[in-house]
């Protein structure tokens, strides 16, 4: 499926949108930006425009589902139907529950779901606008979404897609770059355990390329993971140790 | 022992705080025998360990608090309540009887004192110490910012009470009840603590709070 | 995904329900609104680059984004000559507790409805303007309404959105060549022919509110929407609740309904620097 028809690097060996191999999209990171959940945040990575939503610890209804030593992480994955080119129909297509699935996954390595034993907590993504890594840019935006409602855990989590492109490894794939490249692996982490939480490939890449692809994808996780820190911050600004 | 954090700074998930892992405390957590914040919030001392404040996060009923919560079901031998969020705490009272003279409704607000909080659930105290609150504006804010709405030795509430003549009820799961003689008071109290909640731990909070007072009670906002 | 997993009903103080009625008894309200206030209004157009047209409203703490898909398809066999609009809404769960995941319940599907009669009757669109080709092609509008931070009534912020987004939409501009279509490099924006706007009301015992907030909603003895168009025609009525609405009152709902679309009306084309002419 992949082809290597399709000139994706210009003459001036930097890619279409005028990036160079190892450059991120102009990043936006907002936290608290949803009012009705417990915690919520917007990541733009270029076109790419997501939000993410948290409920929760909350009761478990029907009761019988509930786990008596833990909680249970649930997510949500879903894209708006004008978000990609070809209008999406409505409800959730196969892509989005198996997105969701591991983006729930990757999450769950880090919360610390045992200090809340019988309630559920809910993440919902929604992509309102999908230029390419938006499973990334949603854990990207659901782990500042839990940190945000006070849920527990290791690490904030942090994602990104790599690619190969004309042959060249690149960091931060667009959606043009996915569809025309030769590989597509999205990886997401937590920088504090130095481990990977989500790590899927579409593609060929040899064990070296592979190797180096990693290397790539850290290098814009923790440029990802910086700004995740900036923004969390930045809601805190201007709280003080006054009459705490 | 190094402590890489000054007092009450902010800190966030995965942030290193110490070397030492014997001194993890609440809202922080040991890995390879150092410990982390686990949660956002302001990372302090408490009984020589290091701990983090949440700035946010979920109530957790300690015996004794007190709580307001809603009616949610009448069984013949008690109530549940509803603590808001997830959170439900049981009244039980073995005498039918009982329950039927209390007559609690679905729906009826109540202040209450948490009796025993673990494994079974949350159960509140009976007799004296479960009332029916009957009149007044309910709102919640989150239990977090309940300290602060108190205040060092309750300064803050008392000011809230002193200016806009309201009586205020607290509960800690974050539910308020506002009742006073006269709607400016009301929307002024409201106002001021919408305010604090959302500016906690912001520096000179309660300038600012007792400036909205006055400016609403002089009708300058609607 | 766990859809079995759904919350328990908020549970309404009753005490709330006397206190804003007490109040409105008063003239007033929980966030200091007049009886027959809207909250204040935001739009933003044009965010999201791949629609072809988008927008996002918010009316107090309620958010809503719309967005249009256009394709080209045949026109229906009733009117050859007509392209056409579909309008869905979704109550996304990050929005409130109260919104489960899953396909459009009949809350979501209501507001659609109520949206696309609004809309339809009023004739915002020339549907003849969107056929290419009489019974083959025709411009098929595919307008998407998401709730994305609900705090009380949904409709009115939702007809907003709908219509900024039209009324910046860029729509790929399609010609017929040798009776077969192509695409022109172009892009075209739908006139707006009529500009109507609901206002959603609501009753408590015997006040009567407009806009209500989500805790205004929960207390609610009634609900009603009345659009009104430019002309102050009435486009859309909806009962969206049980209980009774006293007879008499409907006369006065539809006075404050003409005037507040007015209000509405002069705040969306001051917004988004329109007018309909």
């Amino acid at each position: 499926m992949k082809s290597n028809e399709v000139k994706l690097i210009r003459e001036d060996g930097r890619r279409l949108d005028g990036r160079a191999f190892d450059e991120l999209r102009p990043l936006k990171i907002e936290v608290g930006v949803l009012e009705k959940c417990d915690g919520s945040a917007y990541v733009e990575l270029g076109k790419t425009k997501v939000y993410a939503a948290v409920f929760g610890p909350r009761e478990v209804h029907p009761k019988h589902l509930a786990l008596a030593d833990r909680a249970i992480l649930n997510c949500r994955y879903h894209m708006a139907s004008f978000s990609v080119d070809e209008r999406k129909p409505l409800g959730m297509t196969r892509r989005e529950i198996e997105l969701s699935k591991v983006i729930r996954e990757a999450l769950e390595s880090v919360v610390f779901l045992e200090e809340f034993p019988r309630t559920c907590i809910d993440v919902y993504i929604e992509v309102i606008q999908a230029d390419g890594g938006t499973r990334t840019a949603g854990i990207t935006a659901g782990s500042l979404a839990l940190a945000e409602a006070g849920i527990p855990m290791i690490d904030l989590v942090a994602g990104v897609a790599v690619g190969k492109i004309n042959g060249h490894l690149v960091l931060d794939i667009s959606d043009i770059e996915d569809k025309y490249g030769e590989a597509d692996m999205p990886v997401a982490m937590a920088p504090r355990l130095n481990s990977i939480v989500l790590l899927q490939l579409n593609g060929r890449l040899t064990g070296e390329e592979f190797k180096n692809a990693l290397e790539l994808a850290k290098k814009g996780i923790m440029e990802i993971y910086q700004q995740q820190r900036e923004a969390l911050r930045r809601k805190y600004s201007g709280i003080s140790a006054e009459e705490v | 022992m190094p402590l890489y954090f000054s007092e009450k700074e902010i800190v966030l998930p995965g942030q290193l705080l110490s070397d030492n892992g014997r001194r993890s405390g609440e809202g922080t957590y040991v890995l390879d025998g150092k410990v982390y914040a686990a949660v956002i919030g302001l990372a302090t001392i408490k009984n020589e360990k290091v701990c983090v404040i949440p700035l946010k996060g979920v109530y957790n009923p300690q015996v004794g608090d007190k709580v307001i919560g809603i009616i949610a079901e009448v069984k013949p031998n008690g109530y549940e309540v509803s603590l808001g969020k997830h959170l439900f705490a049981t009244v039980k009272i073995p005498d039918k009887r009982e329950v039927q003279a209390m007559n609690f409704k679905i729906g009826d607000v109540i202040y209450g004192v948490v009796k025993e909080s673990g494994l079974r659930g949350v159960f509140l105290e009976t007799g004296d110490k479960l009332k029916k609150i009957t009149s007044g504006l309910l709102i919640m804010i989150h239990p977090s910012k309940i300290p602060r709405l108190i205040g060092r030795r309750g300064s803050m509430i008392n000011m809230l009470k002193k200016e806009t003549g309201c009586e205020l009820i607290i509960g800690k799961n974050g539910y308020i009840v506002i009742r006073g003689d006269n709607p400016l008071g009301e929307f002024a109290a409201l106002s001021a603590i919408k305010l604090i909640e959302r500016e906690a731990h912001s520096q000179g909070l309660t300038e600012r709070v007792g400036k909205l007072i006055k400016k609403i009670m002089q009708g300058a906002v609607s | 995904m766990s859809t079995a997993i759904q919350p328990k009903k908020n549970i309404t103080a009753r005490i709330v329900q006397d206190k804003i009625y007490s109040l409105l008894q008063q003239s007033k309200r929980l966030d200091g609104r007049g009886l027959y206030d809207m909250r204040s209004i935001t739009i933003t157009t044009n965010l999201i680059e791949k629609a072809d047209g988008s927008a996002l409203v918010t009316l107090g703490g309620t958010k809503i984004l719309a967005g249009i898909k256009t394709e080209i398809g045949a026109p229906y066999l009733d009117r050859p000559d007509e392209g056409s609009f579909t309008i869905n809404a979704e109550l996304l769960p990050l929005a409130s507790i109260s919104f489960e995941p899953g396909p459009p319940d009949e809350r979501g599907v209501e507001l659609a409805r109520v949206v696309d009669r609004s809309i339809r009757e009023s004739k915002v669109l020339d549907l003849k303007k969107l056929c290419l080709i009489e019974g083959e092609k025709a411009y098929i509008l595919f307008i998407d309404i998401y709730v994305l931070d609900y705090d009380g009534n949904y409709y009115d912020p939702s007809l907003i959105a709908a219509l900024a987004a039209i009324a910046t939409a860029r729509i790929p501009e399609y010609k017929v060549v040798d009776g077969k279509i192509q695409k022109t490099g172009a892009y075209f924006t739908p006139k707006l022919q009529s500009l109507p706007f609901t206002v959603t009301f609501g009753l408590i015992k015997d006040k009567l509110i407009v806009d209500p907030h989500l805790e205004e909603e929960s207390v609610l003895d009634v609900s009603i929407i009345i659009g009104v168009d430019e002309k102050d025609n009435i486009v859309s009525i909806q009962k969206n609740s049980p209980g009774l609405i006293p007879e008499h009152l409907l006369t006065k709902m539809i006075e404050i309904a003409i005037e507040k679309a007015r209000e509405i009306r002069k705040i969306f084309c001051e917004k988004l620097n329109i007018s309909l002419d």
